[in-house]
């Protein structure tokens, strides 16, 4: 046995122990209802966890349950949003003719930008983030991604401020 | 280098907007000299300004580190994966990590980046069966209530068995350079396949292992206790050693193939063995387990197995729920 001296975290963190030992076992197979396996399930009710010990404030939630559901829930769609993105990266380099993949070190970074990027745009409307990605990624001005999509420049020009925007709340908003 | 903005300080929303509307202008369109001199203006009009600009143009710094092609083509592949998916996308999800073995598999057995390394896995549910083909050629088959990870990025190929029981045939490993060796981990014990195809199954406290084609080398957690374990024969693995398998009265591995084949089988070990292949509880009556039993009984109909073993045997089936059935001597009331 060791002791230690006690510190003002450990409050906050016997709070989390308690949530950890009444409730992760559930969270586990609630996990695993949603995701279909029980692999993924444990590595994100650890994450659930780590987030909260990651928290200021001790939680003291009301239904416990419901708390760690919640958290857990933000983590599940990450999870798919991720694995569906690896999808599409992987088959994209598949088409690749091999002088023209990226090197082995280079695709953790791009696939890790690519995460950022698709998290970032989750909430915009498929038109908005086209447009946003053509002048970004393409390079293409305004007047040109009207001609691409066959929609007003004053439309494309809208979809981007409002791309912009999104991105700045994203970015910068506390 | 110009200084980052102060994060957390927030700016007025009117000065964001106006540095948006300057971006769009200049950022994404070709601007006539008199906008960039109006933009100009507006910049050095106020510090305020400047920070929002600077704040607006560090949003596109992400993208340009990507390669233009690659990225759109795979964003937009993802966008309209998740357009047609809709709401099939759960089961689309579930689906797609079980594809993503042999994508990934692919690209691993090619190099070995660090985030290729990342683990696939699958799972099977209750009465459930399932075959991965890996890229090295593998062929790895899940039992019912059984959960493996793959990882072939390495200098050796792993499956962890998690839970249940899996059939391997190991394949050739044609895309390495040199055909790498074959291990497979579980809770008590790692086993190294020299060339072959064998049933693995966890059971409490230990894993049987037997060895259809080809030989299989135990290595026990705790290190000591290895064995070799040939074709035809059957071994437990231990976290500190190795033994002998007695016979359980069916061949092994044939439920590969949806069934269970008993040769004189004790009733009650057939039962377990049923049970393991439905949801619910599946009981024996110790005055009927030691009858013996021989046939083939189908794995995707225990129901029908049950009936079967009621007509032949003098026994009688006990329905307290349909998930609850209790099997015990014809006599009993």
């Amino acid at each position: 046995m060791r002791t230690r001296p006690v510190k003002s975290s450990d409050c906050a963190n016997s709070s989390v122990e308690a949530l950890y030992r009444d409730h992760s076992t559930w969270l586990r197979g609630w996990l695993r209802r949603k995701l279909g396996n029980a692999f993924d399930a444990a590595d994100i009710a650890q994450d659930v966890f780590i987030r909260i010990l990651g928290r200021q404030q001790p939680p003291q939630p009301a239904e416990p349950r419901a708390y760690l559901s919640s958290i857990a829930r933000g983590l599940v769609i990450d999870h798919w949003r991720r694995r569906e993105l690896e999808k599409a990266w992987l088959e994209t380099l598949a088409a690749l003719p091999e002088a023209q993949a990226p090197s082995p070190e280079n695709r953790l970074l791009l696939l890790e930008a690519l995460v950022a990027i698709d998290r970032m745009l989750d909430a915009l409307r498929p038109p908005v983030r086209q447009a946003f990605l053509l002048a970004q990624l393409e390079g293409l001005t305004c007047p040109q991604i009207a001609e691409r999509l066959g929609v007003s420049l004053s439309t494309v020009e809208r979809h981007i401020a409002k791309a912009l925007r999104h991105c700045y709340e994203v970015q910068f908003a506390a | 280098m110009s200084a980052p903005a102060t994060a957390g300080a927030s700016l007025p929303d009117g000065v964001v907007d106006a540095a948006i509307r300057w971006s769009v202008k200049i950022d994404f369109n070709r601007a006539a000299p008199e906008t960039l001199a109006a933009f100009q203006q507006w910049l050095a009009a106020d510090p305020l300004h400047r920070q929002a600009w600077e704040r607006v143009g560090s949003l596109r710094g992400d993208f340009a580190k990507l390669p233009s092609r690659l990225a759109m083509s795979t964003l937009q592949a993802v966008d309209s994966r998740r357009r047609t998916d809709g709401a099939g996308r759960r089961q689309a999800m579930k689906l797609l990590s079980l594809a993503g073995i042999a994508l990934f598999a692919g690209w691993t057995a090619r190099d070995h980046a660090p985030w290729q390394r990342l683990v696939a896995d699958a799972s099977t549910a209750t009465g459930e069966q399932k075959t991965l083909r890996l890229a090295d050629g593998t062929v790895v088959v899940l039992n019912t209530d059984s959960a493996v990870s793959a990882d072939l990025a390495g200098e050796r190929r792993l499956i962890t068995l998690h839970r249940g029981e899996i059939m391997i045939a190991t394949g050739p490993d044609d895309e390495a350079a040199a055909r790498r060796p074959f291990w497979v981990r579980t809770p008590f014990g790692a086993m190294q396949a020299l060339g072959t195809r064998f049933v693995v199954r966890l059971d409490d406290g230990r894993a049987r292992v037997s060895v259809q084609e080809g030989a299989v080398e135990l290595h026990p957690a705790s290190g000591n206790g290895g064995a070799i374990v040939r074709a035809g024969e059957s071994r437990w693995l231990a976290d500190n050693g190795s033994e002998i398998a007695e016979t359980h009265g069916f061949a092994e591995g044939a439920w590969v193939d949806g069934v269970i084949s008993a040769q004189d089988m004790r009733l009650g070990d057939l039962i377990a063995e049923l049970a393991r292949y439905r949801s619910g509880r599946l009981g024996c009556d110790p005055r009927v387990a030691d009858l013996p039993v021989s046939g083939t009984f189908h794995l995707r109909n225990t129901e029908q197995a049950l009936h079967f073993l009621a007509q032949t045997l003098p026994i009688r089936l006990t329905y307290r729920t349909r998930y609850w059935v209790n099997v015990g001597p014809a006599a009993d009331g």
